[in-house]
């Protein structure tokens, strides 16, 4: 049964009383659209004159597409009804039994097998698409560029040739010949052109110009240069070329935290040792001189005469800056905080730097294998041993993305009692990996206790029981993360997902290992020790140092022997074990990250740390570098760094934040509990921050006396909190409102383009009609009538009409 | 100084300066590196503008676009005749759209022609296969290259007629962050 419903553009095979009703009907729809053209010119010319470009550019494409409109119904009534209709072959190719749908769809997915056109050619070949106008704007070819150069200031071209809206014809002339899309022979006639211009410009206009073209060139000289200087340019780019970008990002990340320690250093130097050797220290305090006891253990155990060195908190006393506010306690504390607070700062910033596309703008726009198809490939590759390996990273990477639809593929398919069997599991090794931390906690404990027993052992018994918490810590942090790798692999995770899983565990056991050791120290450490924070500098020192040398004994005692064992005696029972070397890149991230973490929590105590930290940083790159280019193969599986990087920086505000907690409670302590006379360091002598800063807030005039002393109360800091509050209130509304804008733009370019695509097959497809049919009526007549017979049953998919009536 | 060459006049060579992204020295060194590829074809003395065009063969020998898979593409892409055979000036054009100082419009412009293999203003599933095609040499079975071009489509497509246009294109390559550091060439 022929369909019931009527449409716009789709009319079924009716009787002749019913044809005449549709047409007038038609007629009426196409002289109306006349009318709406006509009226939408108008009100084109008004709005050119008053608004702007946009608007007026936006009604001009409307106006085109009601014209095409009219022009469509206006040759359906000419040719006659019947002929609307698809050939009734094609329709009957796609029978279906839905006596009652008969709509034209208008979705997008429809369009590439739309029903309308009986012919199979492509939309985009009609000539009608090539008058459009957004197909004219995009397409700046030579004629329309050499166009708008000579007709500047003239009336507008028509509407078949380019459409740019006035401010992008004015930024055409403006523009810089070199970023123009054409030949060099088009770019020196414009260049000609502009010539004849510049002579009616005048001298200053002139002058200003070339004055720009200098300063341009004269920076991106300086840029150049700077590029040039930075160090280890030239390991990175072998490195990149050898093992890809994550490697790479790995050594770029070691050189910004030797830039930071670099830093570091330098506001240690201004801050703390620079007034301590002009102005000196006070009187009491002994000179630095290699004394009886001392010895070169001291270099290792942080006593002795390192005790006495200005690497630790206790020699930095009051000297002769005795100013008010300007003392060497206050610049000490000064110096500390500016410190973490840069660190504050450079760390947010590179976090927001880090995923500001890929968080906000939510999973849309994932835009992972496109950019590899598209921006994957290095165009500097001239080595062909590079460019195979550059070709299996890329290959790899779309295994990966493979792969992980896959699993997606088979996440979605667990039948009900896998997954159940599936949480258990996972259950029992989360149970596993907590208990694992709790061994491991227990173990720095118990070890931190065992080295707090001083008794007369022979000095390498003491060397080891001083050293045993960093050997436990270091120990514990080594091992533990590769089994945490080991047990993720169990748990039917997405390889992302593993690595990430494997990253929050080994990121809390640093984190927490660290901290139960502080706590330790602070709760359980003697109250009448004679200088506390320089036995806390002296176990962050020893940390330190037991780190390099960890990393150090690792790259030459376990990597390279490896190596050699794989070389000389790949087939031995050894060397199919331990298979060849990879390097894991999270786990040496993981690494600096928490040797950073340890250099902000020591730096109030042994201010020479992020010294200490830069020259252990730049003898791990080379140690590191040695790894990798010498015994490591480069990775196969390569795991998605977005995701991880937020952990890595995460890791890092964390270390930070464990900082100033450790400050502050030590400061909170001696303020409180005052029997603990600290007898050392800056603010000895009975003197607590508080003293010492309410001494420099007396000395200020009043009216600075009282801002600070407002700064600091509840009064304002509840208001700065509120205010605080609200102004992130409405960023977040604002951006979720923004969100919703952009879906509801791109449902309607979504239906907007298919609308166009529509239209121009409707009309490339009447138009072919009209010619058959003039070539039929000349040849044979009688033929016509034999395919006017109506369509047996109608296969139209529902969805979303333009204007529809149902007639049942 | 160095002003004593007969390749360019003067003229010329400002030309140049203005029109690409190169110095006078940088456009006398290409111009050596263009001799070198043909000698016999190409004069010393260009100040008449031969028209002289070095065909693709041997363009694409020069170590720079050697190992580039997209080799033929770029250089069909920049050749007036769209058969691949450069004349100095499209030679010039080439390098200087494809060096690092060029804005990043410009060569999401080329780097949109050159993925266009049939050169209809789109980049279909067809040109895609073969882009990813050349980049892996083969190496993925057709079915994942289907999966792959499919979801790269999917993933840029803005205006849902599976095909990437030049605004899909561009409002891609604006948020990829690797765009502008990979895709120059350095000569």
């Amino acid at each position: 049964m022929c369909g019931q419903a009527s449409h716009l553009l789709y009319l079924p095979q009716s009787e002749p009383h019913q044809q005449d009703l549709e047409e007038q009907h038609l007629l009426q729809i196409s002289r109306s659209g006349v009318r709406v053209a006509s009226k939408v010119r108008c009100k084109v010319g008004y709005f050119d004159s008053v608004c702007g470009s946009n608007l007026s550019q936006k009604l001009k494409l409307l106006r085109w597409w009601r014209c095409l409109l009219t022009l469509v119904l206006y040759e359906g009534r000419r040719l006659g009804f019947g002929h609307l209709l698809l050939k009734r072959k094609c329709r009957e190719k796609k029978m279906e039994a839905h006596p009652t749908v008969n709509f034209m769809r208008l979705l997008s997915e429809e369009s590439t097998h739309s029903s309308l056109s009986s012919d199979s050619c492509e939309y985009y070949q009609t000539e009608i698409f090539d008058q459009l106008p957004s197909i004219q704007a995009s397409r700046p070819d030579q004629n329309t560029q050499g166009n708008w150069e000579t007709h500047q200031g003239g009336p507008e071209t028509g509407e078949s040739h380019g459409h740019l809206s006035r401010g992008q014809k004015d930024k055409a002339s403006t523009q810089p010949l070199r970023n123009m899309v054409m030949c060099i022979q088009g770019k020196r006639d414009a260049r000609d052109r502009r010539k004849m211009q510049i002579s009616n410009i005048g001298f200053w206009e002139s002058w200003r110009r070339s004055q720009s073209i200098n300063r341009k060139r004269f920076w991106a000289q300086m840029r150049g240069a700077l590029l040039g200087l930075l160090p280890w340019q030239r390991t990175l780019h072998a490195i990149e070329g050898r093992f890809g970008v994550g490697v790479k990002a790995y050594f770029v990340f070691l050189r910004y935290l030797i830039y930071l320690n670099l830093l570091h250093c330098a506001f240690i130097g201004g801050f703390i040792l620079g007034p301590t050797a002009f102005y000196g220290r006070c009187n009491s305090s002994e000179p630095l001189k290699f004394g009886g006891n001392d010895s070169v253990l001291d270099f290792f155990l942080g006593s002795g005469y390192l005790d006495r060195s200005p690497v630790f908190f206790g020699f930095y006393t009051r000297g002769s800056l005795n100013l008010l506010c300007l003392n060497t306690p206050l610049l000490y504390l000064a110096g500390i905080l500016t410190i973490l607070f840069l660190s504050l700062i450079m760390v947010v910033r590179r976090t927001i730097v880090g995923y500001k596309h890929t968080w906000m703008l939510g999973k849309r726009y994932s835009m992972n294998v496109s950019y590899k198809i598209f921006c994957g490939w290095d165009f500097t590759i001239q080595d062909p041993a590079s460019a195979t390996l550059k070709c299996s990273f890329i290959r790899n990477d779309l295994k990966l993305f493979l792969e992980e639809q896959s699993f997606s593929l088979r996440k979605a398919q667990r039948t009900l009692g896998q997954k159940a069997r599936l949480y258990l599991l996972r259950f029992v090794l989360n149970l596993l990996v907590l208990s694992l931390l709790g061994g491991a906690f227990y173990l720095i404990c118990f070890a931190t206790e065992w080295s707090q027993s001083e008794s007369g052992h022979h000095w390498l018994v003491s060397l080891v029981l001083q050293y045993l918490p960093p050997i436990t810590i270091t120990f514990v942090n080594l091992v533990l993360p590769h089994i945490f790798r080991k047990i993720s692999s169990f748990e039917d995770y997405s390889f992302t997902t593993q690595v990430n899983v494997t990253l929050v565990r080994s990121i809390f056991l640093k984190l927490a290992s660290l901290g139960i050791y502080l706590f330790f120290f602070f709760i359980t450490i003697a109250e009448h020790q004679q200088c506390r924070e320089n036995k806390i500098g002296r176990e962050m020192y020893k940390l330190c140092i037991f780190n390099f040398l960890a990393t150090f004994c690792n790259a030459f005692l376990l990597n390279y022997p490896r190596k050699l064992v794989q070389e000389k005696y790949p087939s031995s029972l050894l060397a199919r074990l331990s298979g060849k070397q990879r390097f894991l890149i999270p786990f040496n991230v993981l690494d600096l990250v928490y040797s950073q973490t340890v250099s902000w929590v020591g730096v109030f105590y042994c201010p020479l740390l992020p010294l200490i930290g830069t020259v252990t940083l730049m003898a791990m790159f080379y140690i590191k570098k040695f790894t990798v280019l010498r015994c490591c193969v480069a990775e196969q599986r390569m795991f998605r760094a977005s995701s991880s990087s937020v952990l890595f920086h995460f890791m890092l505000l964390l270390g930070l934040l464990m900082a100033s907690v450790t400050i502050g409670f030590n400061l909170y302590q001696q303020e409180v509990t005052q029997n603990i006379t600290s007898s050392c360091g800056p603010f000895g002598n009975g003197e607590t921050v508080f003293n010492v800063m309410g001494v420099c807030v007396d000395s200020l005039p009043s009216l600075a006396q009282s801002t600070l002393r407002y700064l600091a109360s509840e009064a304002f800091a509840l208001p700065l909190i509120l205010a605080e509050v609200i102004i992130l209130t409405s960023y977040v509304s604002r951006g979720r409102a923004n969100q919703k804008a952009i879906e509801r733009l791109k449902d309607m370019l979504v239906m907007s383009s298919s609308d166009k695509r529509f239209l121009v097959k409707q009309h490339a497809t009447m138009l072919r009609r009209k010619k058959t049919l003039t070539d039929r009526v000349r040849s044979a007549p009688s033929e016509e009538d034999a395919n006017l017979k109506p369509p047996s049953t109608q296969s139209h998919p529902s969805v979303r009409p333009v204007h529809s009536q149902t007639s049942a | 100084m160095g002003n004593k060459q007969t390749t360019f006049t003067d003229e010329q060579l400002e030309a140049y300066q203005d029109c690409t992204f190169f110095t006078r020295k940088e456009v006398l060194r290409l111009h050596g590196r263009y001799r070198e590829l043909a000698p016999h074809l190409v004069p010393l003395d260009f100040t008449n503008n031969p028209d002289i065009k070095v065909p693709l063969t041997l363009i694409v020998t020069m170590p720079e676009l050697k190992e580039n898979p997209f080799r033929d593409r770029i250089v069909e892409t920049f050749s007036e005749d769209g058969h691949g055979n450069l004349s100095f000036n499209d030679f010039v054009d080439m390098f200087s759209a494809l060096c690092e100082t060029s804005p990043r419009e410009l060569k999401t412009i080329y780097a949109f022609k050159i993925y266009d293999f049939n050169r209809d203003n789109f980049i279909c599933k067809e040109d895609l296969r073969k882009t990813l095609n050349k980049l892996t040499k083969g190496e993925l079975t057709p079915e994942e290259v289907t999966l792959v071009c499919d979801k790269a489509v999917e993933e840029a497509d803005l205006d849902g007629d599976s095909k990437l246009s030049f605004s899909d294109f561009e409002n891609m390559i604006s948020k990829a962050p690797d765009f502008l550091s990979n895709f120059h060439i350095r000569i």
